[in-house]
């Protein structure tokens, strides 16, 4: 009897103690699954209005003063696989040697997971001091909810190496909450050895030869374009291409920006253009199946003549050595001349380092990501894998000839229009990317879109 | 007053499970109903809307929860009328004393073990369009004109799903089932047997009936189980192609983490509460009237 009582005692002391056991865990081990790059919005125009600028919120103590040791903790999306991921370990590597009193704990994560972990510290108020945020509404949810350092007083300092254009993507109510650390814009990649087989030298300059070279291809049994379905911001990378190209950038990025409605009669019409591609036949049926990663892999195996996607691509092609001879880019030709023109690019400046506002080092950890975010922009650069957001500077020769020729095309641009994914807020956003799936899936034509859309965006 | 002792230290003893059981399943439904009535983004302060989440849920054009729903029960039609007898019908053949049973045992129950996310990329590969196991087997019995893109078309996506949850949870449900049939006693088998009932008789008239409370559990298993499906249509097809195999469980991802609807989640959460329970006292009163 008196066993028992010591038992039942000694079971409800362990359910009692198991009941305080919930304390506060470190971050997790980083998931270095491959990760998918993501579609970087960028404009010059300011972000949405509706991001009210937080006000500078002082970190709770910047317990660092000049040459004492730091610790700062960082999180980004440069994963093993990730095209950016030699730019970042280069770039930490000299700020090492730079500074031997500040050490950077740095984890990568999977994009798409990133997305989940970065909002869930946000709300936990359990960020790391240094983040990676994509430009736009998406850093400009967290800047409204006061989460953000602001960082006036650290890119100071950089204003004749940092144009102010390109912070515009990062700028609330005219203070500045991120460093951008890279630029890219949609491509229309092709393969020039299928375009050969069809009769093309170069990539036809108008929509016209264009659709005709997809025919053309078509009938030789090739695939004309490669989209990755299952990730809808692949098809937004052709999507907002054919609506940039027909209703002009102006009054596309209105409509991102909500100064103006859905509603439009000529975007539904641009919607129609797009989906007479895909019923024309000239998409992988079984791109609706595959990644991103898959589809960019079977564009370099020579399976797509064309591959719309992100300029960030242009190291992995230009590193694999067999393939980069065959690979040229190229802007997508204009649809309707009378509203759109080129020079005007889906793209910017979205790749960004922003500072949790909660750092006890928010001053350093500010320091800290404007220089580091500088020579991430330069190894990028150099690998390719980005155009420059900042002034580029030293020997810069030896960047690929992709890159260039994108460099080439930026600078006969004059406007940029923002990834509607992210220059939307989140809900937006992903409203807008659900009728894009159903745009591509045949299930909405562009009148059901644009009604859709204007009535279902808050 | 050794009433009021006794009283007490019952109550004691039960404080630490009631305070688990509150603080673990019954604050975080009342904190979920509660957000439900409110416009949150998670990060700023919230706006009380009233039964507006609701409302939208059914209505959004971009939303589809009742697609989800739809497709939610599905899996769970399939779980109940595919895998449950099927789990049933190995039960009740390792209860006969085979040869190997223990390794049977094992081998079905495998699946169980192996988590989900490699299922996952397993089954993806199985599906790939161009270099998968499926499509390979097709052309080679010549029968290529039946090749799809299996997570990538409409009308094959949501069976996609269905065939690797099949096959991953029939073990779990069969060693339920098999622990039951172990227990029926022998003398009644053999009574059934020397009255002239052959083996698959003894099994339906005898041991089904005696191991009826579990098959009851494992149906409650079975569709709560699908209703909260998550993960193996998270890897398998995110919920496409096109939302067509969006179920509430990756309706709720997108709600919280990627539309920043902290509101719409909670509300999304509150529905699939009420719909578990409801099926949960639907199945129990089925079985209720039948065995009275």
């Amino acid at each position: 009897m008196k066993m028992k009582r010591v038992v039942s005692m000694l079971l409800a002391g362990a359910m009692v103690l198991s009941l305080v056991a919930c304390g506060s865990t470190p971050a997790p081990a980083t998931d270095t699954a491959p990760a998918a790059d993501t579609a970087a919005p960028a404009d010059d125009a300011a972000p949405a209005d509706d991001a009210a600028p937080a006000d500078d919120a002082a970190p709770a103590d910047d317990t660092a003063s000049a040459g004492e040791p730091v610790t700062l903790t960082m999180w980004c999306i440069a994963t093993e696989s990730d095209s950016n991921r030699h730019a970042y370990e280069e770039a930490i590597k000299e700020m090492a040697a730079n500074h031997p009193e500040i050490t950077l704990d740095w984890e990568a994560f999977e994009n798409q997971s990133y997305k989940t972990k970065i909002k869930a510290a946000v709300q936990a108020d359990e960020m790391p001091d240094i983040f990676f945020t994509w430009s736009c509404a998406f850093l400009g949810d967290f800047v409204a909810a006061n989460k953000v350092y602001c960082l006036d007083d650290a890119l100071a300092k950089y204003s004749s190496e940092l144009p102010e254009v390109m912070l515009g993507n990062t700028t609330y109510d005219g203070k500045h909450y991120g460093v951008p650390t890279t630029m890219n814009i949609v491509g229309l990649f092709a393969n020039m050895d299928l375009l050969k087989q069809v009769g093309y030298d170069e990539i036809p300059g108008t929509y016209d030869e264009f659709i005709k070279c997809c025919d053309a291809l078509k009938g030789a049994g090739i695939i004309p374009f490669g989209c990755a379905g299952k990730e809808t911001w692949c098809v937004t990378e052709y999507l907002e291409s054919v609506i940039e190209k027909s209703v002009g950038a102006d009054a596309l990025n209105d409509i991102f920006l909500g100064r103006e409605t859905w509603n439009n009669a000529d975007v539904g019409a641009a919607v129609d253009t797009f989906q007479g591609l895909v019923n024309n036949g000239y998409f992988d049926p079984s791109g609706a199946g595959l990644t991103n990663d898959e589809v960019k892999a079977n564009f370099m195996a020579g399976k797509y003549a064309f591959y719309m996607n992100g300029t960030w691509n242009c190291a992995d092609f230009a590193a694999d050595e067999a393939f980069f001879p065959k690979v040229k880019v190229a802007e997508f030709p204009v649809i309707n001349a009378d509203k759109a023109k080129l020079g005007q690019l889906i793209g910017g400046p979205s790749d960004t380092l922003a500072v949790a506002a909660s750092s006890p080092n928010a001053a350093v950890a500010a320091d800290y990501a404007c220089e580091l975010g500088k020579l991430i922009c330069h190894y990028g650069y150099l690998d390719g894998c980005g155009l420059p957001a900042w002034t580029p500077y030293g020997d810069t020769s030896a960047v690929n000839g992709l890159t260039q020729a994108v460099s080439e095309i930026c600078a006969k641009a004059d406007s940029y229009v923002l990834f509607g994914d992210t220059a939307m807020n989140a809900d937006d956003a992903n409203t807008y990317l659900s009728y894009v799936d159903q745009v591509y899936g045949c299930q909405v034509n562009g009148t059901q879109f644009i009604e859709g859309l204007a009535n279902d965006i808050r | 007053m050794k009433k009021l002792e006794k009283g007490f230290t019952i109550f004691l003893f039960l404080l630490p499970a009631l305070l688990l059981f509150i603080g673990i399943l019954i604050a975080p439904i009342a904190v979920s109903v509660y957000r439900s009535l409110y416009d949150w983004d998670g990060f700023s302060k919230a706006t009380f809307i009233g039964l507006e989440n609701y409302k939208e849920l059914f209505t959004s054009g971009s939303i589809k929860f009742t697609v989800s729903l739809k497709n939610a029960l599905i899996l769970a039609f399939f779980s109940v009328f595919v895998q449950l007898p099927f789990a049933l019908f190995l039960a009740l053949l390792l209860g006969r004393k085979v040869k190997a049973e223990r390794s049977f045992l094992s081998i079905f129950f495998m699946p169980v073990l192996i988590s989900t996310v490699v299922i996952g990329q397993l089954w993806l590969k199985i599906y790939n369009p161009d270099y998968g196991l499926l499509n390979r087997f097709l052309d080679l019995v010549h029968l290529g004109n039946l090749k799809h893109v299996w997570v990538g078309e409409v009308e094959t996506a949501l069976g996609s799903i269905i065939v690797p949850t099949i096959w991953q949870y029939v073990g779990y449900h069969m060693l339920l089932m098999y622990a039951g049939v172990k227990g029926v006693s022998l003398d009644l088998r053999e009574a059934a047997m020397l009255d002239g009932a052959t083996k698959w008789q003894v099994d339906r008239y005898v041991v089904i009936p005696i191991i009826k409370p579990i098959i009851r559990v494992s149906v409650i298993f079975a569709v709560t189980g699908s209703l909260k499906a998550y993960d193996l249509v998270r890897i398998l097809t995110e919920g496409g192609p096109f939302k067509t195999t969006e179920v509430p469980s990756t309706l709720l991802e997108e709600m919280l983490f990627l539309r920043n609807r902290y509101g719409m989640g909670s509300t999304i959460s509150v529905m699939l509460i009420i719909l578990c329970f409801a099926f949960a006292l639907a199945i129990t009163a089925a079985f209720k009237d039948r065995e009275a």
